[in-house]
């Protein structure tokens, strides 16, 4: 266990470094709620889209930053300093369980000032509802750091993980509630688009948006289930385990 | 100054686009996204408002993500000046038979042409999803397209020599990308950001992608009525054009001399 939490901290360590960058991505988050979303809900009756949206954002925020991880071993592999990491007095499966854990702890700290905007614009939920929010968000934000690095270590060099990273961005944000309600997403169907209305419905980003609606807006509108919680729950062991070992899988062969 | 040598220098940044060839292909996959998935939902979920100003917000939003795409990938050209100041390519550039004014005026057109030459296929896509219903409009439209890519091109480079770090033009460059497009009339009509707050509708006013968006639109037929006439449009991009060609190239040709940039 002490072996893991070194190797989050030093993640940490890491992540404050691009401060300025973290900065200027809640700037452009908050330039989305703040502007985009605003003039948005003068376009629509369908919902109100400021307050739709502000739960999508957080989850947006949260994707991102649990992505960054991807990034940071990928150019690991590239600079080969793997070898001094490999080189500590630790197990190679604490090292990739603590690269995981901290990927998906580095996205509940940025999405933190997300989520109280939301609290700030709608609601607080009660005590039980935050918990289970917190609670989904981390096992969300482990599943997406599993993702990242899943795709870092398999990937050889930075441009084919930029061009990996943005095509699966744009199927998890595009192909969920986060910025429309599934509703409304039924409309590719009829533009022969099928599977990607039936990746919306199981896509782990609608599960997260959807459960903080739940909890933040109306009740009867957005109903919670506990199925929102499984999904997130399957998604995130599925890749935390994945990552884990192809991690330490390819590490190893490097 | 030597039209051929102008040429040399466009031909280099032209060449040395090639390079972004990963980055490219993203941005092609963030536009195929941004049309065949975010623009057709939203086209769903804003139908009855996109009734109210009589036009089609899925062709609406295709003209803008054109506009966006154009406007992202002319700002590259700073990226290029950044990895030539880390990798003492600017030494090599200043010791070529070449003016600094013929350098840098150069810089300025081979980004923007760059990126138009990039935005052409796609063009061809979106004229044929959008249609034309007035040649000689789209011609007046793709005129100022070019101003409108040259003048961001001077903007990027004017960034990019007024910074000494490619991390804070980076960050610079996102935070500005976020704020310059979302106060435009890119992805939402005039009218609605005035109804959502007058302040952003009176940026919108002066923001050249609000005049190269409507442009465009005005040019494919997409918008019949502007808010502001033709004329108008084609001025603030000419001003935009020049203000920026000239200002980036009195400020890179002053950073050239005497190893500043380093």
């Amino acid at each position: 266990m002490k072996a893991i939490l070194h190797v989050i901290e030093y993640d940490f360590t890491n992540f404050f470094r691009f401060r300025w960058f973290i900065a200027a991505l809640i700037t452009m988050n908050l330039a989305d709620l703040f502007i985009s979303a605003v003039v948005f809900t003068q376009m629509t009756s369908l919902v109100n889209y400021f307050k739709f949206f502000a739960p999508g954002l957080a989850v947006v925020g949260l994707f991102a930053s649990a992505f960054m991880i991807g990034r940071e071993i990928n150019m690991e592999v590239r600079r080969e300093i793997h070898h001094y990491l490999l080189s500590l007095p630790m197990t190679r499966r604490e090292l990739a369980i603590g690269r995981v854990l901290a990927g998906g702890l580095r996205g509940m700290l940025y999405m933190t000032p997300l989520l109280i905007t939301n609290f700030i614009v709608l609601r607080f939920p009660t005590p039980p509802q935050l918990l289970l929010i917190l609670l989904t968000l981390l096992l969300l934000a482990i599943g997406i750091s599993g993702v990242s690095i899943s795709i870092a270590v398999s990937t050889t060099s930075f441009e084919k993980f930029v061009t990996a990273r943005g095509v699966v961005y744009y199927m998890f944000f595009f192909c969920s509630s986060v910025f429309y309600p599934l509703s409304v997403i039924q409309v590719l169907a009829t533009k022969g688009l099928e599977p990607l209305v039936a990746f919306a419905q199981i896509n782990p980003l609608t599960s997260g948006s959807d459960l903080i609606r739940s909890f933040l807006l109306d009740p009867n509108e957005y109903v919670f289930s506990p199925l929102m919680i499984l999904n997130v729950a399957v998604f995130s062991v599925m890749f935390a385990f994945l990552a884990t070992f192809a991690y330490a899988k390819i590490l190893q062969r490097h | 100054m030597g039209l051929k040598k102008l040429w040399l220098v466009i031909e280099r940044d032209l060449r040395m686009f090639i390079q972004y060839k990963f980055l490219l292909i993203m941005r092609a996959i963030w536009f195929v996204a941004q049309v065949a998935l975010f623009g057709l939902v939203v086209n769903k979920l804003v139908e009855t408002a996109a009734a109210e100003v009589g036009i089609s917000y899925f062709h609406y939003y295709v003209a803008g993500v054109t506009i966006i795409t154009l406007y992202s990938t002319t700002m590259f050209i700073g990226y290029d000046i950044f990895e030539e100041a880390e990798h003492g390519v600017f030494e090599y550039l200043l010791t070529l038979p070449v003016s600094r004014r013929e350098l840098v005026l150069g810089r300025s057109i081979g980004g923007g042409l760059r990126s138009f030459i990039y935005v052409g296929p796609l063009l061809v896509v979106v004229l044929s999803i959008l249609g034309v219903l007035n040649p000689l409009h789209l011609l007046v439209a793709l005129a100022a397209l070019f101003l409108f890519a040259f003048g961001v091109s001077g903007m990027s480079i004017t960034i990019a020599v007024a910074m000494k770090s490619g991390d804070k033009y980076d960050i610079l460059i996102g935070v500005l990308d976020a704020l310059i497009v979302r106060l435009s009339t890119t992805m939402y009509p005039q009218l609605y950001m005035q109804r959502a707050m007058p302040a952003y509708a009176a940026i919108a006013n002066f923001n050249p992608l609000t005049y190269a968006a409507d442009l465009f639109r005005w040019g494919t037929g997409v918008e019949s009525a502007l808010q502001f006439s033709p004329l108008v449009g084609v001025l603030g991009l000419f001003i935009f054009f020049f203000a920026f060609t000239f200002v980036g190239v009195v400020f890179y040709e002053r950073r050239l001399e005497g190893g500043s940039w380093q």
